[in-house]
């Protein structure tokens, strides 16, 4: 049964003469607990793909369904606390809350809607990124590859339906790279979390279960 | 009234999901919608559970019939070159030394070929069914190298293959190393095998944050970037060695264990660089 489902998915910018076609018929499904990575180059439509299954933008024509929900039938609110239920991100620019500490940033996403924190859970997902030391400091205090562990346990606290990931490394160098994508396929396996990301690096890729290329706006 | 319609809508709820047609109505912060959420979560679980079982008999089914596949093949030649043998010998004095000894080293190998298959299915089904733990401590990634390397080299030695260690003393890991060990016999068996005589195996390690990588190194053909997800696989074989010896299991269960102790292994796509390269990431810490 796929967790997320693209259909036909088609983004147009401009028209006649200047009509960009970003996306042009993609269809997409990913299983649950899989790990899948969608490489293409820049301008390749990547990351106006990652926009759609997020749901941060909205297509031409076409529809997402995450978890057997039509995300174009979704309105405001209703938009984004769907978001907030479902869809973990990872950034590359880590996107972490500088004010709070390493903890609050982890557990926010379960303690913006308002749900009891399931401390058993949450204290494996610190354990296995290796995160135990650090939770009661601020994010600055941390070296990039320690902010991007957070946000994948950030990601990774609320059990969404899928975590999306895009170019999770591109800040990092290759050493601190090969780290956290390492554990971003042994989290995927422990917890069974669907994961999709985004890169334009075929080595990057091959940590995934199973790679999508993507050309021109086309799967190929 | 406000109370019969929440029952209401809770009853609702039931129904739908025992007619496994149960969708979110509401995305608000209200408890009801809360609710929907991890009763939908829920459900997702189970499904999962489910699926999971069914995935796990199915592997059941074509891992059985992968081993009877597996051993026909030994099977046979030891039977037909047992009936070449019991022909050739029942000619007395004519009998030709020479074929007796052809027959009788064949049948060998084939035997040692059944016994490493035997051998590997009974570690591999006992340590999927946990009958074997693996139990992760710290060790030192040196001596696992090390012991590693003393257990091919005969077989190194014999096609004038040598096996370089570039040590890192300091350097401690979380892994079982019974089991590790196992692991990287099998990989360091496999990098003898594809490299051609007279040629070299390198092994060293580096240390990341959260992980200890050992790279094994070979001239050997290396895999191609096709061929990248499937190494891993159950009785895979490289597609230009499927006449070769071996049965293709071996870095399967190295996967398994490195997997059993929160590790993982990548392979070195052999268009980035000349020769075979796999890597073995270990945790630094339990």
């Amino acid at each position: 049964m796929s967790i997320l489902l693209a259909k036909d998915l088609k983004k147009y910018y401009g028209e006649d003469d200047t009509l960009v076609k970003a996306l042009d018929g993609v269809s997409l499904s990913v299983e649950r607990g899989e790990f899948v990575s969608i490489i293409g180059t820049s301008g390749s439509g990547k990351s106006t793909l990652l926009n759609m299954l997020g749901g941060l933008d909205n297509p031409t024509s076409g529809n997402v369904i995450i978890d057997d929900k039509d995300i174009s039938e979704l309105k405001g609110d209703e938009l984004c606390i769907f978001r907030r239920r479902k869809i973990g991100f990872i950034f590359q620019s880590f996107n972490l809350v500088p004010s709070i500490s390493v903890y609050d940033n982890i557990v926010l996403p379960i303690k913006l809607d308002g749900k009891s924190v399931d401390e058993d859970y949450i204290e494996n997902v610190i354990d296995t990124l290796g995160l135990n030391e650090k939770l009661k400091v601020l994010p600055s205090k941390l070296s990039g590859g320690q902010q991007q562990r957070v946000a994948i346990a950030r990601a990774l606290s609320s059990k969404p339906a899928i975590i999306l990931a895009d170019e999770p490394t591109g800040n990092l160098d290759s050493k601190t790279s090969q780290d956290v994508l390492g554990l971003l396929k042994t989290t995927s396996k422990k917890f069974n979390q669907t994961i999709v990301m985004i890169t334009h690096n075929e080595e990057i890729a091959q940590m995934a279960d199973r790679i999508v290329h993507i050309e021109d706006g086309c799967i190929v | 009234m406000f109370e019969n319609k929440t029952i209401a809508k809770l009853e609702q709820m039931l129904d739908d999901a025992i007619d496994g047609k149960f969708v979110e109505t509401d995305y608000d912060e209200s408890r009801l919608s809360r609710l929907e959420s991890k009763w939908k979560d829920f459900l997702g679980s189970s499904v999962l559970s489910n699926e999971n079982l069914e995935k796990e008999r199915k592997r059941l089914e074509t891992f059985i019939s992968d081993i009877s596949h597996q051993t026909k093949t030994p099977m046979t030649n030891i039977k037909m070159y047992t009936e070449l043998l019991l022909e050739e010998t029942s000619r007395d004095s004519e009998a030709s030394i020479e074929k007796i000894q052809k027959y009788a080293h064949e049948i060998s190998k084939q035997n040692s070929r059944l016994e490493f298959l035997i051998d590997s299915l009974t570690k591999l089904s006992r340590l999927e069914n946990g009958i074997l733990a693996v139990e992760a401590r710290e060790e030192e990634v040196d001596k696992l190298i090390t012991t590693s390397i003393a257990a091919v080299s005969a077989k190194a030695s014999l096609k004038n293959i040598k096996i370089s260690h570039k040590k890192f003393p300091s350097l401690k890991a979380f892994f079982d190393l019974k089991w590790t060990n196992e692991a990287l016999i099998n990989i360091l068996d496999n990098a003898v095998k594809y490299t051609p005589d007279g040629g070299s195996v390198e092994v060293f390690s580096e240390k990341f944050e959260m992980y200890s990588a050992i790279h094994v190194v070979d001239d050997g053909p290396g895999i191609s970037e096709e061929e990248m997800a499937k190494v891993f696989g159950r009785f895979y074989r490289g597609s230009d060695f499927q006449q070769d010896e071996g049965v293709g299991i071996g870095l399967y269960l190295t996967r398994e264990i490195i997997e059993k102790e929160d590790g993982y292994i990548k392979a070195v796509a052999n268009n980035k660089r000349s020769g075979g390269e796999l890597i073995v990431y270990l945790r630094n810490k339990s």
